[in-house]
This record gives C-alpha cells, sequence and structure tokens, in this order.
C-alpha cells in the first residue's frame, strides 16, 4: 500500500516536470514557427516592410510622406518609432548574435555612428549602388555612409550648419548682417564681445558635455578626429587646437551660457537669454517655435576657422537610411531610390509639411525652397542653407567620434582648469591610441 | 497539483516509514543519495533555472572577455583586455568615481537610515506613520523618473538654485551639473535620497524583535538614549547593518540610472561609473562586447572581495 503511494507520488512529479519541459520546448518551437511564417510572407507578393526611425515629427514623419509619393501598390510599409539609443542597441545585439530575426527591413543610422555599424558587422547591410545616383547628393554626405566602394545608405537629412542670430541684440551691439556674413570664428569671438558689453547677453548656449562646436569648427576646415586610414589625428591638429582655444575664450569671457541638457539649450534661446546659435539647420523650426520672436531672427553663414582650405560651412549631425540584408531588401532599396534617390516633389513635401532639408542638390531649385520666411526677416532660409549644404567639406568620421570625443571631454575640463593646450592634445592623443588601436 | 487530505497523509506516512525502514539497514552512500532523493526533485526545477540564466551566462561572459574585436568579429586574445584595463584612464576614472561614491553614499546611507529608524521606532513619536511613508516613498519611485526630477532640480535654474539664492546662502547659481565635485555630490545626494528609507524598512523591522526589556533595563542602570543606541541598537542590528551594507555595496557598484540620466557620465568623465562605461563600450562607442564583458567582470570580483571583507570586519562567526 505504502509502496504504491510512492510510486504514484514519484510517476506525478515526474509527469509534471516532463509536462512543464515539454511546455517550455513546445512554446519556443511555436515562436520559431511564427516567425518563420513571418518571413516568407514578407518577401513575397504584399511585401511588408518594417522601418525602424527616431522622431515621429520628423524621419518618421518623412518616412511616411515617402511612402504617400511612392507609387507602387504593393508595397507597404510599417514604420516603428524607436528612440535612437534603442536602435543602436538592438541593432548591436541583433547583428552580433548572428540572426536577423526581428531586424527591420530599414533603418535610420546618424552618420557619426554610420562607419561603426559598416565595418564591425560587414555582411548585414545591403549595398544601394544600383538603386540611386550617389553623385545627386552633397559630397560630405557620402564619405560616412560608404564603406569597401560601395554605398550603402541612402543620404536623408543635412545637419548643415548656419549662424542664427538675434537682428536686435546684434544692432544694440552695432553689428549689421554684412558684418556676419562668412566671418572666422576669432571675429565671432570678438563680436560676442561686443554684444556681451553692449547687452549684457550671452552669445551663445553651450553644454560642457556636448563638443558639438568643436566639430563644427573643425569640419569647417576639413578635419576629424581621425585622418581617412583611421589614424588617430588629436595631438597636430591644427584646426583641432585652434577649435580648442576659439572654445577656452568663450568660456574665460563669459560668453556662454551653460546649459547640461536639450530643453535648458532650446530655453536659453526662445527665453531671449542667448544672442545667438550656431547650430544645424535642424535647429530652425526649434527657434521658430517661440512666436513671440518672429522677425527678430536672421541667419548668416557659419563662422570659418582662420586657416587656409577653411569655408564658411559645416555640419552637425544629420544620419541616413540603410537597408539590412534580409528578405525584402530589393523592395526596401527600390523604395528608397524612387523616392528619397529622386523624387524632386517628395522633398518639396519634405520642406513644407515637416522643414526637414534632404541633402539631394536637384531638391533645392525646387519651389518650397524658395520659401521667404517671414519669422527670419523674409530670408530664403531653406534656400541658402541647401546652397551651403554643398560646400560642406567632406570628412570620414570614421569609427570612433563618439569614443574619442568623450576623452576630449574629458581633457577639456582639464583645459578650462588651466591645464596647458599641447599637454591636452599630446595626453588626449595617448589616451586614445590605447584604447582604439 | 491536487492531493486529498488522505492521498497527502498517506504519502507522507510513506515517506516517514521508508526512512525509517532504511535507518534499520545498513545505510550505504547510493541509498543516502536515494534518501535525499526527493529533496533534489524539489529544488530541480530553480536549479535548472539558475544555471540556465545565471550559470550558463556568467561563462559564456567569461569566454566573451577573452575575446576582442568590433561587434561581430570577435577573436580570442587570451588576457590582453585584462591588461588593457589597467593602461584604460576612462576604466580607471571609472572605477575611481564608483568606489568614491561606495566610500561617501554607502556609509552615510547607512548611518542616515540607522538614525531615522530609531528616531520612528520611538512609540511616543506623532504621526509615525505618516513619517515612515513619507522616508520610505523615494524607494517605490522609478529610477529613470526621480533621476530626471533630480536633474532639473539641480540644474542651472533649477529649484535648489533658486532656494540657496533666495535664502542668500549663494550669490550666484552653482554649476551643480556641470562642475565635476559638484556633480559627483548631487548623485550621491540623489542615491541616498532614493535609498535611505529602503534602508531604514530593515532597520525598523529588526528593532520590531528586539526586547524592550533590554531597554528597560539599562534605562534604569542609567544608561543614557546614546549610550543605549551604541551598546544595545548597534550591536543588535548587526546582522541586518551587514546585510544592507553588502547590498547597498553591490547596488552602487552596478549604479548606471542615476548616472545616465543626471550627468551622463560628464562633465568630462567626473560622474561616470562603471557600468555606464560597460553601456558606452558596447552601444556608444563601436561595439566591443569583449572589454565591455572583461570590465563587467570586474564589477563581479569587486562585489566578491567586498563581500568577503564586509563578512569578515563584521566576523560574525553563526
Amino acid at each position: 500500500m505504502k509502496e504504491i503511494g510512492m510510486k504514484k507520488f514519484w510517476t506525478l512529479l515526474a509527469t509534471i516536470l516532463m509536462v512543464s519541459l515539454l511546455a517550455a520546448c513546445s512554446n519556443s518551437t511555436d515562436e520559431e514557427a511564427d516567425s518563420d511564417d513571418d518571413a516568407p510572407a514578407e518577401s513575397s507578393g504584399d511585401a511588408e516592410i518594417t522601418a525602424w526611425a527616431w522622431d515621429a515629427n520628423f524621419n518618421v514623419a518623412a518616412l511616411e510622406i515617402a511612402l504617400e509619393h511612392y507609387d507602387n501598390d504593393d508595397f507597404d510599409m510599417e514604420v516603428i518609432e524607436n528612440a535612437q539609443d534603442d536602435i543602436v542597441q538592438r541593432l548591436n545585439t541583433g547583428l552580433s548574435s548572428g540572426t536577423m530575426n526581428g531586424m527591420p527591413n530599414i533603418v535610420l543610422i546618424e552618420d557619426q555612428r554610420a562607419q561603426s555599424f559598416l565595418q564591425s558587422y560587414p555582411d548585414a547591410f545591403y549595398p544601394l549602388d544600383d538603386y540611386f545616383n550617389p553623385d545627386d547628393f552633397a559630397p560630405y554626405k557620402l564619405s560616412p555612409t560608404s564603406f569597401d566602394g560601395h554605398q550603402y545608405a541612402l543620404p536623408f537629412d543635412t545637419g548643415v550648419t548656419g549662424f542664427f542670430y538675434r537682428t536686435d541684440y546684434l544692432e544694440e551691439a552695432g553689428y549689421t548682417h554684412e558684418d556676419l556674413v562668412d566671418i572666422t570664428w576669432a571675429e565671432f569671438i570678438d563680436v560676442a564681445k561686443d554684444v556681451k558689453d553692449n547687452t549684457d547677453h550671452p552669445m551663445v548656449s553651450l553644454d560642457p558635455n556636448d563638443l558639438g562646436i568643436l566639430r563644427v569648427m573643425m569640419q569647417s576646415a576639413g578635419a576629424w578626429y581621425t585622418t581617412e586610414d583611421g589614424t588617430i589625428n588629436i595631438e597636430d591638429n591644427e584646426p583641432l587646437a585652434l577649435a580648442l582655444e576659439h572654445f577656452k575664450e568663450m568660456m574665460d569671457n563669459d560668453l556662454v551660457k551653460l546649459n547640461s541638457d536639450w530643453s535648458q539649450f532650446l530655453a536659453d534661446f526662445n527665453s531671449g537669454a542667448v544672442a545667438s546659435v550656431p547650430s544645424g539647420s535642424w535647429i530652425a523650426p526649434s527657434i521658430e517655435a517661440e512666436e513671440s520672436q518672429a522677425g527678430l531672427w536672421q541667419l548668416a553663414p557659419i563662422p570659418r576657422l582662420d586657416i587656409d582650405g577653411a569655408v564658411n560651412a559645416s555640419n552637425l549631425g544629420g544620419s541616413s537610411f540603410y537597408v539590412l540584408n534580409i528578405d525584402g531588401k530589393e523592395e526596401a532599396a527600390q523604395f528608397l531610390g524612387e523616392t528619397f534617390g529622386s523624387d524632386v516633389e517628395f522633398y518639396q513635401d519634405l520642406v513644407r509639411e515637416i522643414g526637414a532639408i534632404g541633402t539631394y542638390i536637384p531638391a533645392s531649385e525646387g519651389e518650397a525652397y524658395q520659401f521667404e520666411n517671414e519669422y527670419f526677416n523674409n530670408q530664403q532660409v531653406i534656400y541658402d542653407l541647401s546652397q551651403w549644404m554643398e560646400d560642406v567639406p567632406p570628412v570620414d568620421y570614421g569609427m570612433n567620434t563618439y569614443g574619442i570625443e568623450d576623452i576630449i571631454t574629458a581633457e577639456v575640463q582639464n583645459y578650462l582648469n588651466g591645464k596647458s593646450l599641447d599637454d591636452v592634445l599630446a595626453d588626449s592623443q595617448t589616451q586614445a591610441e590605447n584604447q582604439f588601436k | 497539483m491536487h492531493l486529498s487530505p488522505e492521498a497527502f497523509i498517506q504519502i507522507w506516512r510513506g515517506i516517514v516509514m521508508s526512512e525509517h525502514v532504511e535507518t534499520v539497514k545498513q545505510t550505504s552512500f547510493l541509498k543516502k543519495i536515494r534518501k535525499s532523493y526527493i529533496g533534489w526533485l524539489f529544488i530541480l526545477l530553480s536549479m535548472i533555472g539558475i544555471s540556465l540564466f545565471y550559470f550558463y551566462p556568467m561563462i559564456q561572459a567569461f569566454l566573451l572577455s577573452l575575446q576582442s574585436g568590433m561587434g561581430a568579429s570577435l577573436e580570442y586574445v587570451g588576457l590582453d583586455n585584462y591588461v588593457r584595463l589597467f593602461n584604460d584612464p576612462t576604466f580607471i576614472a571609472a572605477l575611481t568615481n564608483t568606489v568614491l561614491y561606495l566610500l561617501v553614499q554607502v556609509p552615510a546611507m547607512i548611518i542616515l537610515a540607522l538614525v531615522f529608524s530609531v528616531l520612528l521606532n520611538d512609540p511616543t513619536l506623532k504621526f509615525r506613520g505618516f513619517f515612515r511613508t513619507a522616508i520610505f516613498l523615494p524607494a517605490v519611485t522609478s529610477l529613470v523618473a526621480y533621476a530626471v526630477i533630480f536633474k532639473y532640480l539641480f540644474s542651472g535654474d533649477g529649484l535648489v538654485n533658486e532656494f540657496l539664492l533666495s535664502m542668500n546662502l549663494i550669490s550666484q547659481p552653482l554649476n551643480w551639473l556641470s562642475d565635476p565635485t559638484l556633480a559627483k555630490i548631487t548623485i550621491i545626494i540623489a542615491i541616498t535620497w532614493r535609498w535611505t528609507g529602503y534602508n531604514m524598512i530593515f532597520y525598523l523591522s529588526a528593532l520590531q524583535n528586539v526586547d524592550k526589556s533590554m531597554y528597560e533595563a539599562a534605562k534604569i542602570d542609567g544608561a543614557s538614549a546614546i549610550q543605549q543606541f551604541f551598546f544595545i541598537t548597534i550591536p543588535l542590528l548587526k546582522p541586518i547593518i551587514l546585510f544592507t551594507s553588502i547590498v547597498s555595496t553591490i547596488g552602487t557598484l552596478q549604479l548606471f540610472d542615476e548616472v545616465m540620466n543626471i550627468t551622463s557620465g560628464g562633465p568630462g568623465n567626473a560622474t561616470l561609473s562603471i557600468s555606464m562605461y560597460i553601456y558606452n563600450l558596447s552601444f556608444e562607442y563601436t561595439p566591443d562586447f569583449g572589454y565591455a564583458a572583461t570590465v563587467s567582470y570586474v564589477v563581479l570580483l569587486l562585489v566578491v572581495v567586498l563581500s568577503f571583507i564586509q563578512f569578515r570586519v563584521a566576523g560574525d562567526r553563526d
């Protein structure tokens, strides 16, 4: 009797274990089967393409406008909005695991990050050479988005920089628009000092953790933290050294209002605290958001470094669309090629509806680009920016922009506290070489 | 599973009887195993789970820490990554920051939590429940949400500066987030606010178990409140203090959310924590998961060593 009780108990326990194990197994096979079912469906017939992008009002909206312009009834695309950080994490974990399950067909990647993906995961992306003509795009946009002789991205928005300034403050300091066109950063600092003396407003708002302005200065002279072959280029980088000197001079003379995040940055010019915003073209909608300042803003070309070959055009940010090497790649590439890659009318809608300026050169002759913006004293803001865009010196952002910049950010703190510029550059060079062999 | 009470009793008797029978026989090793079979079965599921989701990834992470390379193209480099640690100023900065947080924040928080718990344990205190809840409440807030709020409190024109300015304690706003020292202080204030109440609850519950007669006896012997605190409360709470300091140490070593959201490691890398450096190595820079795994093994090593020291120092033999 007791023996049987024991046996029953054992059997019961074993059965429970078996069932739960089986359940776990069958669950996972179900899931695999599901995703396997999805994959072929994507490649056949009704082509359901997925795209990942950040910023609902900008990049996601741009993809949706493109979808409206795309004349193909068989094509259907789902745009999934993800934060940029999430996209970077998911791509990295997904691609490094070696399975392409759950990856999108089209993904937006920031230009400064692109090489790190292209070189880390060489077979994960699909070359787009056959789907559009890269020569139609701003030259500076091509080197970050190509690798090993192939064009891997369809270049999207530009971060061409402009020197947005408050006409009333600058007038009070004794400057007209002509005085601010095609100046150097040294002259910019002189202007900033006059503005500070006459209006008591700092010239710019900067986040000490974000060295964007250094990159803007450097790129105007065609230089970067690394050279084209990936060598760390800090110690003997004359443009960078000059940019750092300018940066320190601005800090030391109270020409800068410090901010610690994006919303404070926006508040600093929307509230009228600072006199200018030297930044990427994408900042224009944020400036316009403060309606009470309509007519008080104007736009000059970004200052240049006082170095041979430097131009009054630079870039800050910008991203491009990539196609992953999975089923549906041809459809996705064709979609990008026929919209972002060649449709002038589509670019007019982009400007009209979301204020996005692409890097497709023929688009600038379109009608929407000629718009005279009352907010900026009837200046043809979009047209001017798109003209400067063509002059932006191309630089190779390489793979380590963010890594090197963290090293330099730390050294810049030392520099502001009195460490000599030569030591700052030499130490950054050594650290970067150790870290990114 | 549903067993009727009768069946359950029968099974129970079966176990007891079979044990009885076996003890009568000579017990061999095999029999011993067989005897404890049932116990093993009970823990089998969780053992499989732990092996699968803890030990297997740990071994994989160790193997990963011996590799280096970009993204998916990793190759074995032996102990190169571990050597690299010593020449990596960013890692050393992250380690120094983390150790600093540890040395300043954990003791400060433990002491604060102890003081609060003793104050709130006083039966004559009015609104005890309210105070307890108020101090514990930070522990239920989301890490990210509170970090973002702290960022705004301590920003240039944030509430903290406004308050200090209006009290005439400072003449111009302090750069809480962009000054290297103040940024560290901000992080420490934030973590302390978030976790003090959590630790206090442990002490409060332990204090419930302290026999009141001890305090009465001490009072009769003429011990002051402070003497009672040091000679009765602290010794009796020792195991709990040990527990909370280990948990807090481990928590601080894994500090991520606050640094990420309040300062993102800056200015420079003045507030960078080890966990945030691991994140940067994996997702912010060109991914080197091998080296990131190496850095994470340093955290593991630190946790083990520090916990060991704490056990030793606390010296509980039971």
